[in-house]
């Protein structure tokens, strides 16, 4: 290369990296630069996402079906039985009956809370660039959602909303690295910090030094001030390990989280608080166990 | 270069991103997805003259901060992109030995998009951005080199030749 056409290159790369630490810049410094663009982005793109996710939704989750095949096994027996049941009554859109399931559940945990729900439906998920654990769903601003409203499940607590344009809004999953979030121990009432670690798996951190986590200990939200972003009282996780170390001040724990976060098809954002906490009343009750006490009555013995 | 294919680069390059966020992301890929728009980035980056990869760099990052899921800083990925076409820039005669042959091509691409993805979180974290653990985001550039290696062999004879379609006629 010429000389000239050299010293052209490196300034145009002077130019351009400058330009890219400007916006940063701008960005880091509170200057919404994106936000309008990457909003118009949003309201342009959701109908298409909309059409694609009609169009797309059982080849989307293919592949979180083969992760779940191990599980699937236990279920073909059931399952098999509700599809005839599907069958025979003449409905054809198993999709949509599934969809419709979840929907009846989450209304159903909404009721029981109390809360003031707008169903959505899961459109897109976060792009694999961005490093980001989100959803898009197909309610907006005209639906009356707004930045940090609780989006829950069937299950539970699913995320956050983060932004919002008129027609979608993007929530942040409860899984993403920097989502964090007070909880409460069901029973014990201990409180601590929960962490999304990216995967299935969360990071509880009690806050209370005399508290004490035990395995199978329910988590809830405690909710925020104002209840926003976090509603009071929505099932969050279960504890599967405590973590011992020695040298912690406090005690730490594995939890899973009580929505399948690799499933979620229908959400609900929470537009309403609670006039009352539900404090506990929202952890599903395990099965009660039936226990039968047979007393043999004593065989008649042959009289000589 | 001329404005036309600068103007007709930054179309493709921005269909191709809307392809990426309406419908790839709609794919529940297992551990993370995968990133069209960066293969795509990267191929259009590998065939360009140095100046081109310089500036389609700066176009493609800065399209890629529109994506509505993005929680970096506006610009992040610019910075990222530009940094990867000086680099390509720097080594055109090396790559050139690349888009020869297809299957190399291919292999390259993944590299780089691989590469990119790892400036991207370095360059986050040296920002204050909560990136996550170290595990996480070595599985997360993993898959995504892995599903750009599966995939791409769909996509990189349709690239190639819209992209050749692009060039105006004194270009060819």
């Amino acid at each position: 290369m010429a000389r000239g056409g050299g010293n052209r290159s490196r300034l145009l790369l002077v130019l351009l990296l400058v330009s890219s630490l400007f916006f940063i810049t701008l960005d880091l410094r509170g200057v919404n630069l994106a936000g309008s663009i990457r909003g118009s982005v949003a309201s342009v793109f959701s109908p298409v996402e909309a059409l694609f996710s009609r169009v797309f939704s059982p080849i989307g989750n293919f592949a979180g079906d083969i992760r779940n095949i191990g599980q699937a096994s236990e279920k073909i027996e059931k399952l098999n039985k509700e599809i005839e049941l599907l069958k025979s009554k003449e409905i054809l859109d198993e999709d949509m009956v599934g969809q419709l399931n979840q929907l009846k559940n989450i209304l159903d945990l909404a009721g029981r809370g109390g809360y003031k729900v707008v169903a959505a439906k899961v459109i897109n998920r976060g792009s694999s660039a961005t490093f980001k654990e989100t959803i898009t769903i197909d309610v907006g601003s005209s639906s009356g959602i707004s930045r940090n409203m609780t989006v829950i499940s069937d299950g539970g607590l699913v995320g956050v909303v983060k932004s919002v344009s008129s027609e979608s809004s993007v929530v942040l999953l409860m899984n993403d690295p920097s989502f964090k979030m007070g909880v409460r121990i069901a029973g014990s009432q201990s409180i601590g910090v929960l962490s999304g670690q990216g995967g299935n798996s969360y990071l509880l951190q009690l806050l209370d030094a005399a508290g004490e986590i035990k395995l199978g200990d329910k988590l809830v939200a405690r909710g925020s001030d104002g209840s926003r972003p976090f509603v009071p009282g929505v099932p969050v996780g279960t504890v599967v390990e405590v973590q011992s170390n020695a040298s912690s001040i406090t005690q730490n724990a594995d939890v899973i989280a009580s929505a399948n976060l690799d499933r979620i098809g229908i959400v609900a954002v929470v537009v309403s608080a609670p006039k009352f906490d539900p404090r506990d009343s929202l952890i599903p009750k395990p099965n009660p166990t039936v226990t039968v006490y047979v007393t043999p009555t004593p065989t008649p013995t042959p009289s000589n | 270069m001329s404005r036309l294919r600068v103007f007709n680069t930054s179309i493709f390059l921005f269909i191709v991103f809307a392809i990426q966020e309406t419908m790839i992301s709609r794919i529940n890929f297992p551990i993370n997805g995968f990133s069209l728009y960066i293969a795509t980035l990267i191929v259009v980056l590998s065939l360009e003259d140095r100046t081109g990869s310089l500036v389609f760099g700066f176009i493609g990052g800065i399209i890629m901060d529109l994506s509505i899921t993005a929680d970096s800083p506006f610009g992040q990925w610019a910075l990222v992109m530009t940094l990867m076409g000086y680099l390509f820039s720097i080594n055109k005669e090396s790559i050139g030995d690349y888009t020869d042959a297809p299957i190399a091509l291919i292999g390259f691409v993944s590299f780089a998009s691989a590469f990119s993805l790892l400036v991207f979180v370095i360059i986050g974290t040296l920002l204050g951005e909560q990136m996550g653990g170290i595990y996480r985001n070595i599985s997360l550039i993993f898959a995504n080199t892995l599903w750009t290696l599966l995939i791409m062999p769909l996509f990189l004879p349709v690239i190639i030749r819209v992209r050749k379609a692009l060039l105006t006629s004194r270009e060819k």
